[in-house]
């Protein structure tokens, strides 16, 4: 395990930030943090990289615990904040030099590091140049240079392409992905697309809660949260109540119900053989299914669910659905 | 901390910070040097070293105002707190870097004491329990405005408490003197920085002062770096 969110709990005065929030990720996975604004990315993030601590649970990095042997466990990480933490007087060589001493990397060998990292993030050309002359995307470029120096094993980046041209964001990607080969990296991103093309594992927050964490290789779609339509000839206030009760069934939105018909878009989790107990729920109330088609959930789908508040007009209850 | 520290003394050059803080040090020190004893023929450097305190008031917040201010405005303390160095280390190594620019700064006050030889005689002894007093003075003052810096998020927002925070030490000297109430003006002559450098301007070793002086500097610097970290439990980023 390279490091571990255990029971987190966070609060700004009256207002959670995080609940009771846990998260684990292993040796070169790239998870991606998506979230609303005010979700809780960035908390997550500043807690897992020591630079706030939680009011509650406990925050392994690489079985160091992050409370008690903080020094141990930071050295582990490199972390770009979403605005990169760069002092505009130095030169970029100055500032990467500072870097590797604040990791406590061995003197002699901080030339070639950082030689190393220069030439990883293309930064050899600036290298004599002044932080304050850089464009944004070279600061953003010397901001995940900062987060390598002392080769560190996990990489939190908090919204790293934000900002960049089309240009600069498909070549911080490459990066990001070049990275993953070795580290592990959690991100978080505004941006859906991005997420899904860069990440292995894709986590979903909502007011300070995990509501969605799933592999994005499992089907192809995010985390094999599947939507059915499904027709069924039985009242809804009959079907309903059976339905929820199933384990595989997450969510019910009731589309139309016309005299004893009722049409329904029912989430469900695709592993769980959803069709098959759906029919054998139904056959036992003696429920003909009319039709019954799969819509294909695109990840801004699945957001746009687990990520409303209080159900809309139309909208039934869900059930508990933290997957 | 020696990265803090060596960050620090390269930032204090690389902006005009340094170079204000010694060259206005060294401008003025030399009117004082000037009218105190070479207009008046005098050798008394001790009497030059007490009109140069008030010196420490308007040019320390000069070296620490952007300590820790910046930090916070520009948001680069994610990177000093993400990182392997503690709290105290941080606080630290600004500190040294702001107290070895004052050491600078006071090195060059050597030269009046030359041009002094050159023409009478000076009392080492006396002069170096001067320059102790001086010091202490300035690095007590240096703590108290670090703290202050980590208090704002502005640097000319932070030159100014700092200030003011001097100018109150000051003021707390001439309320003792306009007051009546014995335990009062204790209390404030004990607190007084003026007051407590005051032995060494007679040329007197002051073993309570240093004390106090250096008293002082730990309880500022233990302030900032319970104010620091309260933060950080708090979550509080601006």
């Amino acid at each position: 395990m390279e490091f571990s969110l255990t029971g987190i709990t966070k609060r700004y005065g009256a207002l959670y930030a995080l609940r009771d929030f846990t998260l684990s990720a292993d040796k070169r996975q790239i998870v991606g943090l998506l979230g609303q604004n005010g979700a809780g990315k960035t908390t997550t993030l500043n807690i897992l990289t020591g630079y706030m601590p939680a009011d509650a649970g406990t925050v392994m990095v690489g079985g160091y615990d992050m409370q008690k042997q903080p020094r141990d466990a930071k050295r582990l990480i490199g972390y770009l904040p979403e605005r990169p933490p760069l002092y505009d007087e130095m030169t970029v060589k100055c500032y990467l030099r500072f870097v590797c001493e604040l990791k406590e990397i061995k003197r002699h060998s901080i030339a070639a590091h950082t030689d190393e990292i220069a030439e990883k993030t293309g930064l050899k050309q600036v290298i004599n140049r002044r932080i304050s002359t850089l464009s944004k995307g070279y600061r953003q470029r010397l901001g995940i240079a900062q987060s390598l120096c002392g080769a560190p094993e996990i990489l939190v980046l908090d919204e790293p392409t934000i900002g960049l041209d089309p240009r600069q964001v498909t070549e911080m990607r490459g990066l990001i992905r070049e990275l993953g080969k070795t580290c592990t990296i959690i991100f978080s991103s505004h941006i859906l697309s991005e997420v899904q093309q860069l990440c292995s594992r894709i986590i979903i927050l909502h007011e300070g809660r995990k509501v969605f964490d799933e592999g994005s290789d499992a089907f192809g779609d995010f985390g094999g949260l599947t939507r059915l339509r499904a027709v069924i000839q039985k009242p809804a206030s009959v079907l309903l109540p059976a339905i929820r009760s199933l384990d595989c069934v997450c969510r019910t939105e009731t589309v139309s119900a016309f005299g004893d018909k009722t049409e329904l878009i029912l989430s469900v989790r695709s592993r769980n053989a959803p069709e098959r107990a759906l029919f054998t729920l139904l056959a036992g109330l003696d429920a003909p299914i009319l039709a019954l088609s799969p819509v294909r959930d695109a990840l801004e789908e699945i957001f746009l669910n687990v990520t409303s508040g209080e159900t809309s007009a139309g909208e039934d209850q869900p059930n508990d659905c933290h997957l | 901390m020696t990265a803090i520290y060596k960050r620090e003394i390269r930032s204090f050059f690389l902006t005009p910070a340094g170079f204000v803080f010694i060259g206005v040090f060294t401008v003025i020190g030399g009117i004082m040097f000037y009218m105190v004893n070479l207009r008046s023929l005098s050798s008394d450097l001790l009497t030059f070293l007490g009109q140069m305190t008030f010196l420490w008031m308007l040019l320390s917040p000069v070296l620490t105002m952007r300590l820790l201010a910046e930090e916070r405005q520009k948001q680069t303390d994610q990177l000093l707190l993400t990182s392997p160095v503690s709290l105290t280390g941080i606080i630290l190594g600004k500190y040294l870097a702001a107290f070895t620019v004052l050491l600078a700064a006071v090195t060059l006050l050597q030269v009046y004491v030359g041009i002094i030889l050159l023409y009478g005689r000076v009392y080492f002894l006396e002069w170096f329990i001067g320059m102790m007093g001086f010091i202490l003075q300035g690095c007590a003052f240096i703590a108290l405005d670090l703290f202050i810096s980590g208090l704002m998020r502005n640097q000319v927002t932070a030159w100014v408490c700092a200030f003011g925070a001097n100018m109150a030490m000051w003021v707390l000297d001439a309320l003792a003197g306009s007051m009546n109430y014995l335990p009062a003006v204790r209390v404030f002559h004990f607190i007084s920085l003026f007051k407590r450098y005051e032995p060494f301007l007679l040329g007197q070793l002051s073993f309570a002062s240093i004390l106090y002086n250096l008293c002082f500097v730990a309880f500022f610097l233990a302030a900032a770096v319970c104010h620091m970290e309260s933060r950080r439990v708090k979550g509080v980023r601006v």
